[in-house]
């Protein structure tokens, strides 16, 4: 995004913004960029959409400040300007939230919203359920990770047996969940559940290669997008949020870690 | 290794980074219009990745050509599906982590301070070996997949 050498240069084709609609646009950008942020968008992401955004509903220009838990926005209109904080407070994945966000400030873009049509739509999008049932999110994690162990070399015993640990620990981390326990919290007892589960290979020396079902089974919780966003919020210039996406993705794998040890030691195994 | 054995090898390999790929793009709950996009990216990645290194590349410089695979079709498939490019990439990516690299250092960490003598030189050098592994890797595959915005779309940084 260029940005221009002179502070806020008055757009020859926009009106000056009143007071209250320069405080509409600004609160509409921060929960557009709130709503990104909690599902997973990297920060770069996050703010040629907020800007689009804002200028877009009539701004001259917009900073963003993306930081790892708060994104503040000033917001510039014909030499006004406003300067606000919202709070950001977990980083989640849900890209179904991403592709809506998008397809709203193209909407605004082309004209096609204002700012209390795309009011209306943020409320519609920050209740939104997920498109998948419990059960169909279970089953699909359960079979992601059992396909991890057949690229691993595992035969269609450990296949099984993978699938079912996975899908059980899948089911015990949405109870969890459920209950607002601490995000670490969950990721230990979830590993060391579907770890305990994958067990049975090893105990009873099902499979070709039975190690491999603990291996797999905890691969539902490796924190995927938390990782990939930090190295790329690192290359383009976000050192603050890439810094902390890594440090948050190498917790998580302790995590992993320390419930797959807890299971391995009460199933007498040393080593993978 | 005959022809054969190199088409089984690429259809299993396509198939189950695919279905990998699909299952946590069901989780990251990405719109059901969307999923093969999701499962083709995915089996794209991989598959690139597992030729090369079959042909004797080694996984950080695959990962490098499968994750830059990923980010290429991501922007045909962003095209194409007029979503960003992330939903692809990012579910595409999802294959290729390193995500045993990475506990596995944790677990050596662990295991190195209940070992005992020799034992736990050699579990501290292997959890170095494997931490070092997986920051490798993560480095090839965002590069990989940022390859087409870092390469292709390019601003004058004025501040």
């Amino acid at each position: 995004m260029r940005r221009p050498l002179i502070e806020a240069t008055p757009s020859p084709d926009k009106q000056p913004l009143d007071y209250e609609t320069l405080r509409d646009v600004i609160d509409l950008s921060l929960w557009a960029g709130q709503l990104l942020l909690h599902s997973g968008a990297e920060s770069q992401q996050v703010e040629e959409t907020v800007h689009r955004l804002g200028t877009g509903l009539g701004c001259n220009w917009l900073d963003i400040l993306v930081s790892p838990n708060a994104l503040v926005i000033t917001a510039i209109s014909d030499g006004e300007f406003r300067t606000k904080v919202r709070r950001v407070v977990n980083m989640g994945v849900n890209l179904q939230v991403i592709v809506e966000v998008n397809a709203l400030v193209q909407r605004v873009l082309v004209g096609e919203l204002d700012r209390h049509e795309l009011r209306i739509e943020l409320v519609r999008i920050s209740h939104f359920q997920s498109g998948y049932s419990r059960w169909t999110v279970a089953l699909m994690v359960g079979a992601a990770c059992a396909a991890f162990s057949s690229l691993f070399g595992g035969d269609a015993i450990i296949w099984g047996i993978t699938f079912l640990a996975a899908t059980g620990a899948m089911l015990v981390r949405q109870e969890l969940q459920k209950h607002y326990f601490n995000p670490f919290i969950i990721v230990v007892v979830t590993a060391f559940a579907a770890s305990l589960l994958a067990g049975i290979a090893p105990l009873f020396h099902l499979g070709n290669q039975p190690q491999l079902t603990l291996t797999s089974a905890v691969l539902l919780l490796v924190p995927g997008v938390p990782l990939i966003n930090s190295v790329q919020d690192l290359m383009k210039g976000y050192p603050m949020t890439g810094i902390a996406r890594g440090v948050t993705g190498a917790v998580i794998a302790a995590c992993i870690a320390l419930g797959l040890l807890l299971a391995m030691s009460l199933l007498r195994m040393n080593g993978l | 290794m005959t022809g054969f054995d190199l088409v089984k090898l690429v259809v299993s390999d396509a198939l189950w980074s695919g279905v990998a790929a699909l299952g946590f793009a069901v989780l990251f709950n990405v719109p059901k219009r969307l999923l093969l996009g999701c499962f083709l990216s995915g089996a794209v990645g991989h598959t690139l990745r597992t030729l090369c290194v079959n042909s004797g590349a080694s996984v950080e410089v695959g990962t490098l050509i499968g994750a830059g695979g990923v980010g290429f079709f991501g922007v045909y498939l962003s095209n194409r599906f007029d979503v960003p490019a992330f939903i692809f990439t990012v579910t595409g990516a999802i294959p290729m982590v390193p995500g045993v690299f990475a506990y596995q250092t944790v677990i050596g960490l662990l295991q190195a301070t209940s070992a005992t003598g020799s034992q736990t030189v050699d579990f501290l050098s292997t959890a170095g070996l494997n931490g070092v592994r997986t920051a490798l890797i993560l480095c090839s595959l965002a590069f990989g997949i940022a390859a087409p915005t870092l390469l292709l779309r390019r601003s004058n940084p004025v501040a």
